[in-house]
């Protein structure tokens, strides 16, 4: 893991570039300076709290918390400030999508392997696993968590988008340059370019094969992209995507294969793009309705 | 201990019709909850959060007036997006201008605004007062702010102090947004307090020009044309205006601007020849004009964003009750060069309508008229600007550019027909002037 955790500064046209590895995503920071030192700094400070958060909330991680709280069997287990935050973030998102958007719908990937085969679970397995899943089931308060045995949760679809804005709140307490950070798609900047034009970003489409890059403009604020061309399951033409509806266990049907959202901070953005392709056939329709900015690939 | 679950305060209820705020809400308890664990602890910012523009300009009409201004402009930008700007311009002005009196087959004398001293203009020279020198120094501070949701406001403050002149000003501006951003409307007003201290007082109007006096020379017959030592002026402005972007290229600007100037609007170094009917100067008489003048203009920009070049195009029309009418058209043309450098030519061309008053001499025998300036400044002329701007980005980041400009001035005949000796001298000097400009942000 130590080998993986190196920073590779590069100077650019218009700056530095620095890059790394974390959350199985590149990563890059680029900053507007002629300042190496300073690029290095803020590079070295953004992968340091990246990795913190990878640390601490990866379910990979046998030693991080989230492992800890999954392996709690029942009992409380002390949680920090900052989990407890997270947690009331996840709550209000399961408030907002009715229980389809749960972080202890993870344990459904026990039943459910979109590998673009057919092999569609039975009814009664996945009915067995949605025992172990409903957020409503979860105590929590300030210093604690109790969460039953046999649940888990997953801070996967939140984790990363928290980092890119724990990262724009960093560069703020360390330069008013302007600062880039892209953890592998979800992205966010701290202000406009030196030249008054907008950052440009190419925004990767996972799994599409022949789809270009689709560059984006963005003066300030965020991007999350939600969604994977690779990963479905196809059965008598019928399309079952990634995306899990949490109160039901099975997948969200008809929805886009891809959304990427604007929005101020990347785990707005983030949170939006989820839960745009929970409303399936009617993501778009849902961004228009809020205003949201975005942009969908069916 | 009571573990907190849904069935109590901490899941809120959430009203999906307001998706977006309660998702601003969740963001902001969790970003602002905790403190930022900084990897490191003690951090140097290297650089510091102001930004900086300084600029030299190089101004000079071929055997008239040349000026030098520096410009130094400091930009902050606060975190929550408020502005500081703080602007101070230096100029200095030396040479010559023309002192309204009209060339003649014979050497003039004149004597200088002082009273003390004159000068000789060589015969069929246009006069011009060599005496014109002054250092002005200029500073403005602007803040701006968001005040509410959709609305900017920004207010300034304005001091500027040459040798006999002193200007107060204050101004405010509210911006209103809508339509996801893509129109600006936007209502402003300044207000200006000046006082003015010629060197030798204020003449009275069409007093008569007097000879010089000298070192132990006898002041009372300079005196006896003068009417006090200072006065002011006031100058208010109301401007509205309306921003469009029009699509991902285009953008509009209209503005449209009404303003009063109430006080002495005189030039008190300004005179008119007088001369009898066979163009032969008899006297020299100060200017007079009204002590009110009230302008209004409106103004139309369009920037157009080609793939990589930038087309600006302005036409402003500003009329006022001297029926001092003009057309300005002014046309730029950013040429990215790549490695953030850049070239932009500049067009204007300018057009003016005499004011109502102006005269560029008095003949005897004609009653004198209320108001009356040979002020070439404010007869009809056409100018033209020729330039070409040269950007660059230098290998620290910062930006340096040069500017070179050709200005034509070409004052024109409001129809007076020129007596006797004067058909054979040149009333309506053409000006020329080269503008140098250096520029540097940091």
């Amino acid at each position: 893991m130590s080998k993986r955790r190196k920073i590779i500064t590069t100077e650019r046209e218009d700056g530095y570039c620095i890059e790394f590895d974390a959350m199985a995503s590149p990563c890059e920071v680029i900053i507007e300076t002629s300042d190496r030192a300073l690029a290095n700094f803020v590079g070295k400070a953004i992968s340091t709290e990246v990795w913190r958060i990878e640390d601490k909330y990866s379910r990979y991680n046998r030693q991080s918390l989230c492992s800890q709280i999954n392996q709690s069997q029942g009992n409380p287990l002390a949680i920090d400030d900052e989990t407890f935050a997270l947690l009331n973030f996840a709550d209000t998102c399961y408030q907002l999508s009715d229980g389809v958007f749960d972080i202890t719908s993870g344990v459904l990937r026990k039943v459910w392997t979109f590998d673009c085969s057919s092999n569609l679970p039975s009814p009664l397995a996945v009915a067995n696993v949605m025992k172990n899943v409903g957020w409503h089931k979860v105590k929590y308060n300030q210093t604690q968590i109790i969460l039953p045995a046999d649940m888990e949760i997953d801070l996967g679809g939140i984790g990363k988008e928290y980092a890119v804005d724990r990262a724009i709140l960093l560069i703020t307490s360390l330069t008013q340059q302007p600062v880039l950070v892209n953890l592998g798609g979800d992205l966010a900047t701290n202000s406009p370019r030196k030249n008054g034009q907008p950052w440009q970003v190419g925004v990767e489409h996972p799994g599409f094969v022949n789809k270009k890059k689709m560059v984006v403009s963005l003066f300030k604020g965020a991007l999350a992209t939600s969604g994977d061309a690779k990963r479905f399951l196809l059965k008598n033409d019928h399309r079952y995507s990634h995306i899990l509806n949490a109160k039901t266990g099975w997948p969200i049907e008809n929805a886009p294969r891809s959304v990427t959202v604007s929005a101020p901070q990347c785990i707005q953005a983030g949170i939006l793009a989820t839960l745009s392709q929970m409303q399936g056939e009617h993501a778009e329709t849902f961004l228009e309705e809020q205003e949201i900015k975005h942009w969908a690939i069916r | 201990m009571q573990l907190i679950n849904d069935d109590n305060e901490m899941k809120k209820t959430v009203n999906k019709a307001n998706l977006k705020a309660a998702l601003t809400l969740a963001t902001t308890a969790l970003l602002g909850s905790v403190q930022v664990a900084a990897a490191t602890t003690s951090v140097e910012p290297t650089e510091d959060s102001w930004s900086f523009d300084s600029a030299f300009l190089y101004y000079s009409e071929a055997n008239r007036v040349s000026a030098a201004e520096a410009v130094f402009n400091a930009n902050k930008i606060y975190s929550d997006d408020s502005i500081l700007n703080v602007k101070l311009t230096i100029d200095a002005l030396t040479g010559a201008s023309a002192n309204g009196a009209v060339a003649q087959p014979k050497v003039q004398t004149f004597t200088r605004p002082s009273g003390k001293g004159d000068y000789d203009i060589k015969p069929g020279d246009t006069p011009l007062d060599d005496t014109f020198h002054d250092t002005r120094v200029q500073l403005n501070g602007q803040w701006t702010q968001a005040l509410a949701q959709n609305y900017t406001g920004s207010a300034g403050g304005h001091i500027s102090k040459e040798y006999d002149y002193l200007s107060l000003g204050v101004n405010g501006n509210i911006a209103y947004d809508f339509n996801k951003k893509n129109s600006i409307a936007s209502f402003g007003l300044s207000h200006f307090q000046d006082t003015f201290t010629p060197e030798g007082g204020l003449p009275k109007p069409f007093a008569s020009m007097t000879a010089a006096y000298h070192d132990d020379g006898d002041e009372s017959s300079h005196d006896a044309t003068r009417m006090g030592s200072d006065d002011d002026k006031t100058t208010t402005d109301i401007m509205v205006g309306f921003t469009q972007v029009i699509n991902r290229n285009m953008v509009t600007q209209l503005n449209y601007s009404y303003s009063v100037v109430d006080g002495y609007l005189t030039d008190p170094f300004k005179i008119l020849s007088l001369l009898d009917s066979n163009g032969i100067a008899q006297d020299y008489l100060y200017e007079n004009r009204p002590d009110k003048r009230t302008k209004q203009s409106v103004f139309a920009q369009t920037k157009y964003h080609f793939d990589e070049t930038i087309l600006d195009v302005s036409y402003r029309y500003m009329w006022d009750d001297w029926e001092i009418d003009s057309h300005t058209v002014d046309t730029r043309f950013y040429i990215p060069l790549g490695n953030g450098s850049y070239l932009e030519p500049h067009l204007r061309f300018y057009q003016q309508a005499a004011a109502e008053f102006y005269q560029p001499f008095l003949m005897q025998g004609d009653a004198l008229p209320e108001f009356a300036s040979a002020d070439y400044r404010i007869g009809e002329m056409t100018a033209y600007t020729v330039g070409l701007k040269y950007g660059m980005k230098l290998a620290d980041g910062n930006d340096l550019s040069f500017r070179l400009e050709y200005y034509r001035q070409d004052p024109k005949s409001a129809g007076q027909k020129s007596p006797g000796v004067l058909a054979n001298m040149e009333i309506y000097e053409r000006i020329d002037a080269i503008i140098a400009q250096v520029s540097y942000s940091f």
